[in-house]
């Protein structure tokens, strides 16, 4: 029996299985091993997550196309968010084995979550329909609602996993109805049909497709932390566990933007129909607005914040904001390329926070650093360039993709050069308080208490390798853009398979 | 013959409620609940959608959204006990060790 005749085409999902399958193996290795089975369980993540990688790679070369019938897609949107969001899984994993056993967790729940997380972030990078946006989205969020508050005994931990919680349901139940409605008016929950029944303009009732992409706005604008949506991140990013915060901010969130980048500016992209132009021109002035307010809000507070990770949550809302500008050209490259390079910056950043706020997150206040610079200098020096990075200074990844973004933005939307405009004063203020923390680490005297981390080998390999992703997207990015810069009509031009 | 519009109509207030409920309420059971409700209203609009489109997507979408929403009230009321453990409250105000 073919089960290509069933329109089964089980290996155009083959890294979405691999992570899943993988995440179960560790959880009964873990059932049946010892309880110091945690670098084992490292391991096994580690070789799951490559062979994840992998099978993109191979996926790559096989062509687009839509599979299950057009569920899944296998296009070069799919391919770079998922590298992207198996890269970030890879350092998280690596991080996750010295701060689980610095803080004495289990650690067959946190690798099984995180491949869990992964899966479900991957299946939103591969979403053709808007059934399979909605199920990745929750496995990743639901997944990462755990992980925020797995350091159980934490209060702060627990408010952090409650508030997400709470309000990651809030804005999904919003992506839903707007889900809803959209499906109403246009008659089909198919991204492709979608597109070709507003191209057509057979769409039941223009009100509600308004309406129901208005409602999408909000749901996905929740979960990227863009403004006004943007008020859970600070609370959340504090008080989870270093580790967890980092791939927070990186992984659903580069997965959110490919779906949004998927339903936004594919499905609801420019149309000849009546409603088509009306509904483009709506959402692009919404989202104008919203990535000015966004990277203004995240960047103005993030001035005031005396606490490490509030600081670099605040500038997460920010950098949201710019891959906004990125989103707006109606390319999905700028956007990818920005969310790679911030994955790497920020996740390093994390790390370096992650070894020097010792078990419990003890130190994470600003002040906490004074001197150390000389004191701990790999650690420091590092520190120093995510967070150079970050604000966008030469020659680093941050900079790179903050160009990248701007100029293709400057080129190809001429109706939002005041947009680009904020984006690079935005950049220019930020600088102050990416410097801040540096001024503390070399020019204050030591604080009292300052005990040098040890660096286990896991994490110094994720060390080196984001260091060494900064410099090289920074350096060298030219093949990645050349990748990048298949033209996004190919994807639009997939049929139904 | 009962007209879609007022499904839809019933359903935009239920989830109306739902939000309004979010919002004031402070109990987090109840916020909870309100969730829910959101989630059920999106269910109803959904089927009626599919019966009056005449296919069966919405029908099935509604299947996976009560999945999704059973596994999220598992973790959700996991989370809830561990908070009411540590801190002995269910009042969404008194988590406040985390300042907006």
């Amino acid at each position: 029996m073919q089960l290509e005749n069933l329109g089964l085409y089980y290996w155009a999902i083959a890294p979405e299985i691999i992570v899943s399958v993988v995440g179960v193996i560790i959880m009964m290795v873990d059932a049946f091993s010892s309880r110091g089975a945690r670098k084992l369980n490292a391991v096994i993540a580690l070789a799951g997550l490559i062979a994840a990688l992998v099978s993109v790679v191979m996926l790559d070369g096989l062509g687009s196309g839509s599979y299950f019938s057009g569920m899944v897609v296998i296009d070069p949107i799919r391919i770079f968010f998922s590298v992207t969001i198996l890269l970030a899984a890879i350092v998280a994993a690596l991080l996750a084995s010295q701060f689980l056993k610095d803080e004495g967790l289990p650690p067959g729940e946190f690798f099984s979550l995180l491949m869990f997380a992964t899966a479900g972030m991957l299946l939103l990078a591969g979403a053709g329909d808007l059934v399979t946006v909605f199920l990745g989205l929750e496995i990743a969020s639901i997944t990462s609602y755990v992980m925020a508050g797995y350091r159980r005994y934490d209060l702060r931990s627990n408010e952090s996993s409650l508030k997400y919680f709470l309000l990651g349901s809030f804005s999904t139940a919003f992506l839903l109805y707007g889900m809803a409605l959209t499906y109403g008016a246009a008659g089909s929950t198919n991204i492709q049909k979608i597109t070709a029944a507003i191209a057509s303009g057979q769409v039941n009732y223009p009100a509600l497709l308004l309406i129901g992409a208005a409602l999408m706005i909000v749901g996905f604008g929740f979960k990227i932390a863009s403004a006004p949506f943007h008020l859970w991140t600070p609370d959340v990013y504090e008080g989870a566990p270093t580790i967890v915060t980092g791939f927070m901010g990186t992984g659903p969130k580069v997965a959110v933007f490919a779906a949004f980048i998927r339903v936004f500016v594919i499905g609801f992209g420019p149309q000849d129909s009546e409603i088509g132009i009306q509904l483009h021109t709506t959402w692009v002035t919404v989202l104008a607005v919203i990535a000015a307010l966004t990277m203004t809000i995240g960047n103005v507070i993030a001035i005031s914040q005396k606490n490490i990770k509030r600081m670099l949550a605040y500038s997460s809302i920010a950098h949201a904001g710019y891959a906004l500008v990125g989103f707006l050209t109606g390319d999905f490259a700028p956007v990818a390329f920005y969310m790679l390079a911030y994955s790497i910056m920020s996740l390093g950043a994390f790390a370096v926070i992650q070894l020097l706020a010792r078990a419990g997150d003890q130190r994470t206040e600003i002040a906490d650093y004074a001197g150390i610079g000389f004191e701990a200098p790999a650690l420091s020096f590092s520190l120093a360039i995510f967070l150079l990075s970050l604000a966008g200074i030469p020659p680093t990844a941050g900079f790179m993709s903050k160009f990248y973004v701007f100029k293709t933005a400057w080129d190809m939307t001429p109706e939002l050069r005041w947009l680009v405009l904020v984006a690079v004063i935005n950049s220019i203020i930020s600088v102050y308080y990416y410097l801040y923390p540096i001024v503390v680490m070399f020019f204050r005297p030591l604080v009292p208490g300052f005990i040098k981390p040890r660096i286990a080998g896991m994490t110094m390999i994720a060390l080196i390798l984001t260091l060494l992703g900064t410099f090289y997207l920074g350096i060298m990015p030219n093949r990645l853009m050349n990748a990048m810069s298949r033209p996004p009509a190919v994807v639009t031009q997939i049929t139904v398979k | 013959m009962v007209p879609l519009s007022w499904y839809l109509a019933l359903s935009a207030v239920l989830f109306t409620i739902g939000v309004v409920g979010v919002v004031i309420q402070r109990n987090i059971i109840v916020l909870f609940m309100c969730i829910e409700l959101m989630l059920n209203a999106v269910n109803l609009t959904l089927v009626s959608f599919s019966r009056y489109l005449g296919d069966v997507t919405g029908q099935l979408f509604v299947f996976i959204v009560m999945a999704v929403a059973a596994a999220e009230a598992a973790v959700g009321l996991a989370i809830i006990i561990s908070l009411f453990r540590n801190r002995e409250t269910l009042n969404v105000d008194e988590a406040d060790l985390l300042k907006l």
